[in-house]
């Protein structure tokens, strides 16, 4: 028997990915469980292990290659088997990939002769998750990736069964690992795959410990290391040279009178338990008057295209979030009609998700405008760069104390800087700033805001 | 079987010779100028007339079918055109005697018919009746087309011949505004305020339903007479001798009550066209040379059979005028074989390569038409120019009403885009009427003091007390059920009667209508012969003239027996009508096991797949009375199956118990026996026991939980409740007794996976028995599905047990295998 090892999808809108790191090399020997290559999309990363016990018998991509997804990578089967080109049943290929590989096409095709049908029915489409209709819904509501379940029902079918394990066990299965990690039912296990799922290596050796990392003499006298860039390091390297190289942007500084909405969210921390409230920051504060401010200002909420541009008739907020592997964006759509607490509760969810890096590529597009918040890190103003082609980009910057003259008295009150990005080719500096203004005015009035 | 009668082995052993009385041939011989005195001049010119008039209108017919023209109109149509051109006299001379509440019913070729029935009862109608009637008939639409188009406006009877025709022509050209709409035909077109009853393209199909409506006249001491008009060579049909010997069954004379003896009052008319299509009946295809002969065959009276010359109107007239004495007589029944010929083909693709032309032109020459208009002349009853005036009459009013019609816009098509509804309106009546007259019930007893019902006050009416199950002998069963709410309606509805095979006495096969023949006299109740096609014939005709009938089947397998009866003519005759007619009859169906092949078929699916029947399945008592009153209560065709297997049962899920009043379950709507969230398991019949055993172990073994819907119907039905539960459980599980291929239960699953296809967690599976031959008891549970079945079909196809070891293959390839091999 031999296996073609497929390009996995890790998202419903991805085309393809690209092959980062090979683990193994043809002729080696894998083992259930063993990574094979290492996969990276737009903004993620993954392990592919094998799911055969076998010698690798051709490999049909290199480091570097983009590979359609659901292509055959390579093929792992005895070390003795025979295949040829000739015995090859055709599968559905990627018009880009024969352009891109036309002299791998021949051999990705291959499949070992003595793969033969012996059940018509299961045969016909064992390259497909089996999943049913039920499983499935719920696997998408629940934001669950349904590759990664454990199919019990018939034919290894994936059934609702199957998806509530993942919910109630918490931890993100593998295939490989599936049999071991359903039998164990342990609860000890932690995960070390992507996204905390678990790998046959967690079941297997439960304790890893970490390699020390030897420090040869040349590498004491090396000045640098040398590292090279991964995926999500090109993309953001790429865009954001493209952002500041192709359009006409600069920044406009405004500060408000924090004092209103440091005394709602005070508000909402006391009761938020008992309203059953999501904990409502200041971010998610700003995000919700930008949200209702950005409408007014047509062009801010637009992409520009050269000679057009899309108005957007909602607001799509792009939040930018920090993780290990760099600057990722989650949109939260229609934020507009979103009340705080759902902008609150959706914005947690997707940063999450970024972190663990389970989140759907999907949902890293279709921004409107962008968010973009230091004041965490104490950054008092900055020049945020526009994620084209949107044409507006939010700075929220850290609390300071500011004075100002009440009465004849000179008073403190908390103040935060805002520093709007926005590209003059859409629009000028006064519209711009009237932007700054009706939103610093809203944020000043915050209860008023909420009332409309 | 009745104890009273005795038989004495010396009289039925004893030698002799059975003889025969002369059947008449052709006795008539009278002419005209004999006849002269007995009919008036206007009479005589009528008979004249209306021979004319069907002759015009089948040559319309004809011209249309044929040419696409009519009298210069152009028109086509393409629907069947069966007509009689030659067999006037005999149509006339039938109905020159008949009154209103005489009812006739016909074959395929019964334009004729219709036209002389419809004149000889506007001829004895008062122009008040004709106006009530027409104008009652669909709220006045078919007379409003042609109402004020006479030349007499106020000439009543020219407008209901008019109306007549005009019905009858848009009912054959399929208008909505014929006398069933449009969906009745030319095989079928028919007119009951007249005495029309439905004419029917099943050859000899009309035997059974008239002698059913004959059955009516008698039982409910109804006027008039009824005639099945139907061919020569119906008579190799069974179901055409069933009916015979039914209407004269020795009961009639023997057993029945003093006012109720006789047999039936029905005419069993062979209009004897001598070809049955293409087949010559004589010296080819039937074996009795002489029709007229066959009387003799089915009682002492010979039927009081004879031959009559059909091309003489008078001879029809005389014949029918004494067979008619007979019947009002309570002598019933009667066979005439009217001689007669039809002079063009069977249809218009006919070629007539069966028959000479020698054969042809020899009856031309002896058309009964021409023939009457010489006699007329001849006795100078009228002038040339009489007949010219009657001739040319004839052919205004057909012209007149051919050309309302045809016209698109007073005679328009049912409209089935703004009414999509339309047929499906009028495929049930859906109405309660409680009782179907409203006289006092004849009863022989207060119903309390029935045995049986005595009884039932004994039984404990739920199958677990305090725990524990009731004794079978002490528990109310299903088949009590069933009795309690029959014979609640024998002390109701005054027309309803119940008759099969071994029902009186005997109490049915299976002890259901045990003590019912204590409170009701034979009229009501009584055995059928073993005639199932008669049996299900006679309760079409005896609801369609508005009475309520309850018959058996002994075995479901016996349906067969009774196929066109039960498939073409229960089903049907409501939305053929158009609404007109309603058919309140209840078909008691028994589902056998334990007797092999031919004894122990579940064929609920069969009856399922026809338009038209309400279909039911009852598995408890509580259900099996809730269902029976229902069906009791309306005005639709039920069938109503019964399983042998669980007579005996006892109320397992009602745990009040089985209400003594009067309660009724809605036909069409499931019901959830045990609720369950894991998988739902629906069932059909007596099978919801085995889905129960398999809950069980599901529970107890799997930690699963099954929610056990029993289907309790089959037509209507409504998925709600089924989809309810799916949508909770994702996961279905379908069983009932039938045969798996071509089961109802695949059209469940169907619909549910179409319905329901996003909640589903696997795909619903059908479990049904295997497409085999039922073997003996003994192996039973290789053929009917059983508890290990369904949870050996839950373990392969829907979700795998933990631990399950299977016993049954239900794998894709032994699926694969099986079908593949056709078992």
């Amino acid at each position: 028997m031999a296996t073609a090892v497929k390009m996995p999808q890790k998202g419903l809108s991805e085309e393809s990915a690209i092959i980062a790191q090979w683990h193994k090399k043809k002729g080696d020997s894998v083992k259930i469980g063993d990574v094979l290559f290492s996969i990276e999309t737009d903004k993620s990363t993954f392990d592919v292990e094998s799911e055969v016990e076998g010698t690798i018998l051709e490999i049909f991509y290199q480091e570097g290659d983009e590979v359609p997804v659901l292509s055959d990578v390579c093929v792992i089967g005895d070390k003795d088997a025979q295949y040829s080109p000739a015995n090859v049943s055709t599968s559905d290929t990627i018009q880009q990939a024969e352009v891109l590989h036309e002299s791998k096409e021949i051999a990705k095709k291959v499949v070992n002769a003595t793969d033969t049908i012996s059940n018509p029915i299961d045969s016909l489409d064992n390259d497909k998750i089996k999943i049913s209709p039920r499983a499935k819904h719920l696997a998408q509501k629940m934001g669950i990736d349904f590759s990664y379940a454990a199919g019990t029902g018939p034919e290894g079918r994936i059934i609702e069964r199957d998806i509530v394990a993942m919910m109630e066990k918490g931890p993100f299965v593998t295939s490989a690992a599936k049999e071991e990690y359903m039998q164990s039912g342990s609860e000890n296990t932690i995960g070390t795959g992507i996204g905390g799922k678990i790998t046959t290596s967690d079941l297997q050796q439960p304790v890893m410990p970490e390699k020390q990392p030897v420090h040869s003499e040349q590498s004491v006298q090396d000045e640098y290391e040398e590292r090279a860039l991964n995926r999500i390091r090109k993309v953001i390297a790429k865009n954001m040279h493209h952002s500041l190289s192709s359009t006409a942007q600069l920044t406009l500084n405004t500060s408000f009178d924090a004092t209103d909405i440091l005394a709602y969210r005070k508000k909402l921390k006391i009761s938020m338990d008992r309203l059953g409230l999501h904990n409502i920051t200041i971010n998610d504060i700003i995000l919700y008057a930008v949200s209702r401010t950005l409408l007014n200002h047509k062009e801010l909420n637009a992409h520009f295209l050269d000679d057009k541009m899309h108005i957007f008739h909602n607001v799509h907020l792009g939040v930018a979030v920090d993780t290990e592997r760099g600057l990722m964006v989650p949109t939260v759509l229609n934020a507009n009609k979103k009340s705080l607490n759902e902008i609150s509760g959706e914005v947690k969810i997707l940063a999450e998700e970024c972190q663990k890096g389970t989140i759907n590529p999907d949902m890293l597009k279709g921004g409107s405008f962008t968010v973009t918040n230091l004041g965490s890190l104490g950054i008092e103003s900055f020049t945020p760069v526009l994620n084209p082609p949107q044409t507006g980009i939010l700075g929220v910057n850290t609390i300071t104390q500011n004075v100002k003259e009440v009465n004849g008295e000179i008073v403190y009150y908390p103040s935060i800087t805002l520093s709007l990005t926005f590209d003059h080719r859409a629009l000028d500096g006064a519209p711009a700033a009237r932007f700054l203004k009706e939103l610093k005015t809203n944020l000043e009035n915050f209860s008023i805001l909420l009332a409309k | 079987m009745p104890v009273s009668q005795f038989i004495d082995p010396k009289v039925v052993r004893k030698s002799g010779t059975l003889t025969f009385k002369d059947i008449p041939l052709n006795q008539y011989n009278k002419t005209l100028k004999d006849e002269k005195e007995n009919f008036s001049k206007e009479e005589l010119l009528r008979i004249y007339r209306d021979m004319m008039f069907i002759r015009e209108f089948e040559t319309m017919l004809l011209s249309v079918r044929s040419n696409k023209i009519y009298n210069g109109i152009e028109y086509t149509y393409t629907g069947p055109a069966h007509l009689s051109i030659g067999q006037e006299a005999a149509a006339v001379g039938q109905a020159y005697i008949l009154e209103k509440d005489d009812y006739i019913f016909g074959s395929h070729r019964s334009h004729g018919e219709i036209i002389a029935k419809g004149l000889s009862a506007i001829q004895k109608l008062s122009d008040d009746q004709l106006l009530e009637i027409m104008k009652d008939f669909f709220d006045g639409a078919v007379l409003k087309v042609v109402e004020g188009k006479q030349q007499d406006k106020n000439n009543v009877k020219e407008l209901a011949i008019d109306f007549l025709f005009y019905g009858t022509m848009a009912e054959i050209f399929g208008r909505e505004t014929g006398f069933a709409k449009g969906l009745g035909n030319s095989m079928h077109a028919f007119f009951t305020p007249f005495g029309i009853y439905p004419n029917n393209a099943i050859v000899g199909g009309s035997a059974g339903v008239a002698m059913g409506a004959a059955l009516y006249k008698k039982v409910n001491k109804k006027k008039g007479i009824c005639i099945a008009n139907i061919g020569d060579a119906s008579l190799g049909c069974g179901p055409v001798w069933e009916a015979m010997n039914m209407a004269a069954m020795d009961q009639f004379k023997e057993l029945w009550e003093e006012e109720y003896k006789g047999g039936l009052p029905i005419i069993f008319n062979f209009f004897n066209n001598q070809y049955g299509m293409g087949g010559q009946t004589v010296g080819e295809t039937m074996a009795y040379q002489i029709l007229a002969r066959v009387g003799a065959g089915i009682n002492p009276d010979q039927m009081h059979a004879e031959r009559v010359d059909g091309y003489n109107p008078f001879a029809v007239i005389d014949a029918m005028k004494r067979k008619k004495a007979i019947l009002e007589e309570n002598k019933g029944p009667v066979l005439l074989d009217v001689l007669t010929y039809r002079t063009i083909g069977h249809s218009t693709s006919d070629a007539n390569s069966y028959r000479s032309k020698e054969e042809i032109d020899a009856w031309t020459a002896e058309d009964s038409i021409a023939a009457y208009k010489g006699e007329l002349l001849k006795e100078k009853v009228a002038t040339e120019a009489e007949i010219e005036e009657i001739d040319k009459n004839v052919k205004e009013v057909i012209t007149k009403v051919f050309k309302l019609a045809i016209d698109d816009t007073v005679s328009p098509r049912m409209n089935l885009v703004k009414h999509p509804d339309a047929i499906a309106d009028v495929m049930f009546s859906n109405q309660r009427i409680e009782k179907m007259d409203d006289r006092p019930c004849e009863v022989l007893m207060p119903k309390e003091e029935n045995p049986r019902v005595k009884k039932l006050k004994n039984k404990i009416r739920v199958g677990i007390q305090d725990g524990k199950p009731v004794s079978k002998l002490r528990a109310y069963s299903l088949r009590d059920g069933i009795f309690e709410a029959i014979i609640d309606k024998f002390y109701t509805d005054p027309t309803l009667i119940a008759y099969g095979e071994d029902n009186r006495d005997w109490g049915g096969a299976f002890g259901v209508y045990q003590g019912l023949t204590e409170s009701l006299p034979y009229h009501r109740f009584f055995n059928a012969p073993i005639s199932e096609a008669a049996i299900v014939a006679s309760a079409v005709g005896y609801g369609l003239c508005g009475g309520r009938a309850i018959v058996e089947l002994m075995y479901c397998d016996f349906m067969g027996r009774a196929g066109d009866e039960i498939f073409n003519q229960l089903a049907k005759w409501q939305s053929m009508s158009a609404g007109v007619l309603k058919m309140p009859i209840v078909l008691r169906v028994s589902v056998g096991s334990k007797y092999g092949a031919q004894h122990s078929q579940d064929w609920t699916s069969l009856a399922a797949h026809i338009p038209g029947l309400k279909i039911v399945y009852p598995a408890t008592p509580y259900d099996a009375k809730g269902l029976m009153n229902s069906a009791l209560m309306g005005t639709d065709p039920v069938v109503f199956f019964e399983s042998q297997k669980i007579y005996d049962m006892s109320e397992m899920f009602h745990l009040e118990g089985v209400p003594e009043g009067y309660y009724e379950v809605p036909i069409g709507e499931p019901d959830i026996k045990k609720d369950g969230k894991d998988i739902t398991i629906l069932s059909i019949g007596p099978t919801l026991y085995n889905a129960m055993e398999a809950a069980k172990t599901l529970e107890e073994k799997y930690g699963l939980y099954a929610e056990v819907i029993d289907a309790r119907s089959i037509v209507p039905f409504n998925y709600e409740k089924v989809l309810e539960s799916v949508k909770k459980t994702g996961k279905l599980l379908l069983t009932s007794d039938a045969s798996e291929r071509g089961s109802h239960l695949n059209d469940f699953a169907r619909n549910i996976t179409e319905l329901a296809f996003d909640d589903l967690d696997a795909p619903p599976v059908v479990v049904g028995a295997r497409n085999w031959i039922t073997p003996a008891f003994e192996l039973e549970e290789f053929f009917f599905p059983q508890a290990d079945w369904i949870i050996d079909a839950i373990h392969e196809k829907i979700m795998p047990l933990k631990g399950h070891v299977v016993k049954n293959n239900f794998t894709k390839n032994e699926q694969l295998r099986r079908n593949r091999l056709g078992v």
